[in-house]
């Protein structure tokens, strides 16, 4: 009888191990794959003439490809790692020193940025990365992932705390040390942390007027110092209004002269002409510019199109998610990925002041791809725990 | 109890639903405004972008056309081309830039630091000098330098240096039309540039597997014109001694074909040096464009001037066609004719006296005119002035043509029309006197004067004759022939006495204008003339700016037009009248 018991809730247990787990987005999952080596085509396609052509990248035109491929791979890896773990986990003390692993994220990314302003690489000027033998990395990405975690966590903590203005300044105090560590080496970094802390909030809070009134306060803010602040007015606004004439309006100019070239289908793939060195690092935060050029208005719309699929996979991931945090840790994503993109296209299309933010997944960095696929495996880890999906 | 009110507050709740759609949307939106933006870009300002990129990436090397020849009528090459160079540098490839700069200054002649300046400059590819004579280019390219380019194009010569300076006129430094009709048949004459197509990388360097282009030049089109170099030279040795004889200010001739309006010569002294258009008459090379323009003005067709007597053969036809004044018509001058409250001199101040039409013409007196279009009446009078095109532009195929300076019909009273029947109070261009004349006296139909002939290639083999319109019936040919006659008595008889060439039948009309503003004794003296008068081969304007001393037009430009008709004529194989001769002689 007890065994039979025991083999009915067995049983039972298992039919309820199975509906939790009943569920995992592989769509999402080849989405994110075809992207990557979407990406990986491109970063190719940007880079290897450079790479061919310049001793320090041995005259290897897959110098680039390799090193990122790597990073890819190691992302996937950790992504799926990350979507077989219960996110649970990251609420979940850890025995012997009693904190969270959302906690402990937080603590280390903290740190890292600490460090990098001491022993950090110096690269065009500023401390941005960490070296540890042939390995390097960007601190900043693994903020990213850090804040994501760290809000979603203390909003968990107490989910009515951002009803209330005082609530929100609270996060904002909690998160003020590892994005202001971030500005002070890099502002576009800081923005997207901002963004990212501000829309997990926005998403959470009963009261959505602050949200509004504070935007319309900073954009008026904003526009001041623009029309009366003559002497502020930096000059990245003065490349972004006069591109065409400004010294200094090089990169974007180039970047519009590449998209403008592109036509309707392209020059076609490997056939951009500003990759010759008229692009500097095309590669990088321009490689939209290349993307536009060789693939056309066609491929430009695809790629974005893309980004659209993904960011509505993780929508649907975050409006069916079994609980609050679950939810607020894909809101954290969506914001990362939907702000990148935005501000990376909008930026090489002259549509705002330049600011280096990368295209996500297509961009050329080791880090910031690893980081996003791990990211994507959070995702993934709440798309498995949804129930009767 | 708490425990399990926090615990439902973790769970998801439909406000926090509807805010992620709201963001999510917010992300559509952002998306579509961006993709919008995209295609703005890539469709609106691709033609903008694109060219300025394609510019970037392309190396070109120009191969330029050849430029058409210019023929005159004898099929002698009044504009051809010869064999120069461009050099230039680029900056990425020039390895020693001291011996570049040294080289190239000694050779070019140029100032070293402008030599300098050429290139130090960080650029693609820096023109240093263009139009180097060949054996200079050929000097340069011995030195082999490196970074340094030699391109072989041609630069237009003018053979007859100033011939014809004002007609033909000269091409820039990318051999485009500046003036004359180098811009009128630009077009034709320049054919299209090929080129040699690289690419190249952001530091200048042809990319090697990038396929080179080649497009290969297409010469341009020759142009066979009506100008006659040997009439032309006459014209302007003839223009050039009076302008001596009468120290006058300017001197135009222009000689034409009153048939079909091919023009045979135009001249307007002083003309200039076509190979060395910026040099001025007195050596001098001079950048001033006043002072380059005023050079290069081409009188003939771009400056007005009261045509005076001359016009006279406009009110004469006039009246003639409309039938208010036959040819026995008899009037009287005393000296002057009244016009409303004015007395209106007649240039005879002691008056002709009583005289028939053919004699009022013969002896240009002013009242006979003044009667005239008083007969016609402002509506008629203008409905001639239409007729004979005096109101527009010819038409010539030469840029900056002006118009008639005109009283507007509304404000012509008696006083105005009885000036405008004496050629006075309008200006016209001395080109547009001749057309309208022309139709006049070649039977009645109007002519487009003009130079261009035929589209030819450079072996003169014709390619596409050039049309001009013409109009017919502009007056009857009884009148026509009926002028031919009155305006050859004004050669046998009258003030234009000193247009007689001996054994051809020369008609002329000749007019002194006093310029504005008045009583400063500053006239132009003109005179028109024909031949053979009945059947009209060839007319010529001469117009004297300026004369010292006697300024009348029957006196020192009347001899103008029988010194040319003299050579011209026979030149032209039109045969002497034997009956001419002798008419003339029984009357001497």
């Amino acid at each position: 009888m007890a065994r039979a018991i025991t083999a009915r809730a067995k049983k039972a247990k298992q039919a309820e191990k199975a509906k939790l787990h009943n569920y995992y987005d592989y769509g999402m999952f080849m989405l994110v794959i075809f992207i990557v080596a979407f990406g990986l085509v491109m970063i190719y396609s940007s880079s290897s003439y450079m790479a061919q052509t310049h001793e320090d990248y041995n005259y290897d035109g897959a110098f680039f490809l390799k090193k990122q491929l790597f990073s890819a791979l190691l992302g996937v890896g950790a992504m799926f790692v990350v979507s077989k773990c219960d996110y649970h986990l990251l609420i979940k003390r850890i025995p012997i020193i009693r904190i969270t692993l959302a906690t402990l994220i937080y603590l280390l990314a903290t740190v890292l940025q600490f460090v990098v302003l001491f022993i950090g690489r110096d690269v065009n000027g500023a401390k941005r990365w960490l070296q540890f033998g042939p390995l390097g990395f960007q601190p900043s990405e693994i903020t990213k992932v850090a804040i994501i975690v760290f809000v979603a966590y203390v909003i968990y903590l107490s989910p009515r705390m951002l009803d209330s203005f005082r609530g929100f300044v609270k996060v904002t105090i909690f998160c003020a040390l590892p994005i202001g560590l971030v500005l002070k080496e890099n502002m576009s970094t800081a923005i997207v942390l901002i963004l990212i802390m501000c829309g997990i909030c926005f998403i959470a809070s009963r009261k959505k007027l602050y949200y509004f009134v504070a935007a319309i306060i900073v954009s008026v803010l904003f526009a001041m110092v623009l029309l009366f602040g003559e002497g502020f007015r930096m000059q990245r606004f003065d490349i972004w209004l006069n591109v065409e004439t400004h010294p200094k309006g090089f990169q974007i100019l180039q970047g519009l002269y590449a998209i403008a070239s592109g036509g309707i289908f392209g020059t076609g793939l490997g056939e951009s002409m500003q990759k010759l060195g008229f692009i500097p690092e095309s590669y990088n935060d321009m490689i939209f510019a290349i993307i536009c050029e060789e693939l056309g208005l066609f491929g430009a719309i695809m790629v974005v199109v893309l980004f659209l699929l993904l960011i509505g996979r993780i929508f649907k991931i975050a409006i069916s998610a079994p609980d609050l945090f679950g939810s607020l840790l894909c809101v954290g994503v969506l914001v990362h990925i939907a702000v990148q993109v935005l501000i990376n296209i909008a930026v090489v299309t002259n549509s705002i002041p330049s600011t280096g933010i990368p295209l996500p997944f297509i961009s050329y960095g080791g880090t910031s791809i690893a980081i996003l696929l791990a990211e994507m495996g959070m995702v993934l880890s709440v798309s498995n725990r949804i129930r009767g999906y | 109890m708490l425990k399990k009110e926090g615990s439902r507050d973790r769970n998801l709740k439909t406000h926090q639903r509807q805010t992620m759609t709201f963001v999510f949307v917010m992300v559509l939106v952002f998306s579509f405004v961006l993709c919008g933006r995209l295609s703005y870009l890539m469709i609106a300002m691709a033609p903008h972008y694109g060219v300025m990129a394609k510019e970037l990436h392309e190396r070109e090397r120009k191969i330029k056309a050849k430029r058409g020849n210019l023929f005159d009528r004898n099929g002698n090459v009044i504009a051809g081309n010869v064999s120069v160079s461009t050099i230039s540098v680029i900056h990425s490839q020039v390895k020693d830039p001291e011996k570049v700069i040294s080289v190239l200054s000694k050779e070019l002649e140029l100032d070293e630091n402008e030599v300098r300046k050429r290139v130090e400059k960080v650029s693609l590819r820096e023109k240093v000098k263009s139009n180097v004579p060949k054996e200079v280019s050929d000097r340069i390219r011995e030195y082999n330098l490196d970074g340094v380019m030699v391109d072989e194009d041609y630069k237009r010569y003018y053979p007859y240096g100033s011939l014809a300076s004002h007609v033909i006129g000269f091409t820039g430094a990318d051999n485009q039309g500046i003036i004359g009709l180098e811009v009128t048949y630009d077009e034709m004459l320049s054919g299209t540039d090929g080129a040699i197509l690289t690419l190249t990388n952001a530091s200048g360097i042809e990319i090697k597997n990038a396929s080179e282009d080649r497009i290969e030049p297409i010469s341009g089109k020759s142009l066979l014109l009506s100008l006659d170099i040997n009439i032309q030279t006459y014209a302007e040795q003839a223009a050039a001694r009076v302008m001596e004889q009468k120290a006058a200010k300017a001197v135009s001739i222009i000689i034409m074909n009153p048939d079909n309006g091919e023009i045979y010569g135009m001249v307007s002294l002083p003309e200039f040096n076509l190979n060395e258009p910026f040099v001025m008459s007195d050596g001098q090379k001079n950048t001033d464009m006043n002072v380059l323009n005023a050079m290069w003005r081409n009188p003939c067709i771009s400056d007005t001037y009261e045509p005076g007597s001359t016009f006279k053969i406009i009110t004469s036809a006039a009246a003639l066609n409309e039938g208010v004044v036959s040819l026995n018509d008899s009037f009287h001058c005393p000296g002057y004719i009244a016009v409303e409250d004015r007395k209106i001199r007649c240039h005879k101040v002691t008056g002709h006296g009583s005289e028939n039409f053919v004699q009022g013409v013969m002896n240009s007196c002013n009242p006979v005119f003044i009667t005239l279009g008083a007969r016609l009446g402002t509506d008629n009078f203008y409905k001639y002035l239409d007729k004979f095109m005096v109101l527009e532009k010819t038409g010539v195929d030469l840029p900056g043509e002006a118009k008639a300076v005109m009283h507007n019909k509304a404000n012509v009273g008696a006083v105005e029309l009885a000036t405008i029947s004496f050629g006075q109070s309008f200006q016209i261009t001395p080109l547009r006197l001749m057309a309208s004349v022309s139709s006049i006296i070649n039977g009645g139909h109007s002519i487009v004067p003009h130079f261009g002939v035929a589209e030819t290639d450079e072996e003169l083999n014709i390619i596409r004759k050039l049309e001009f319109e013409s109009k017919n019936n502009i007056i009857s040919e009884d009148i026509s022939n009926t002028m031919c006659n009155i305006l050859e008595s004004v050669v046998s008889e009258g003030t234009g006495k000193k247009a007689f060439v001996e054994g051809y039948h020369v008609a002329a009309k000749t007019g002194t204008s006093e310029k504005l503003p008045r009583r400063n004794n500053r006239y132009i003296a003109s005179c028109i003339g024909f031949a053979p008068s009945s059947d009209p081969k060839v007319m010529a304007l001469v117009l004297v700016d300026e004369p010292q001393g006697i300024y009348y037009g029957g006196t020192i430009a009347a001899p103008v037009i029988a010194e040319l008709f003299d050579n011209i004529l026979p030149y032209m194989g039109i045969e002497k009248d034997k009956g001419a001769d002798t008419d003339e002689q029984s009357k001497q």
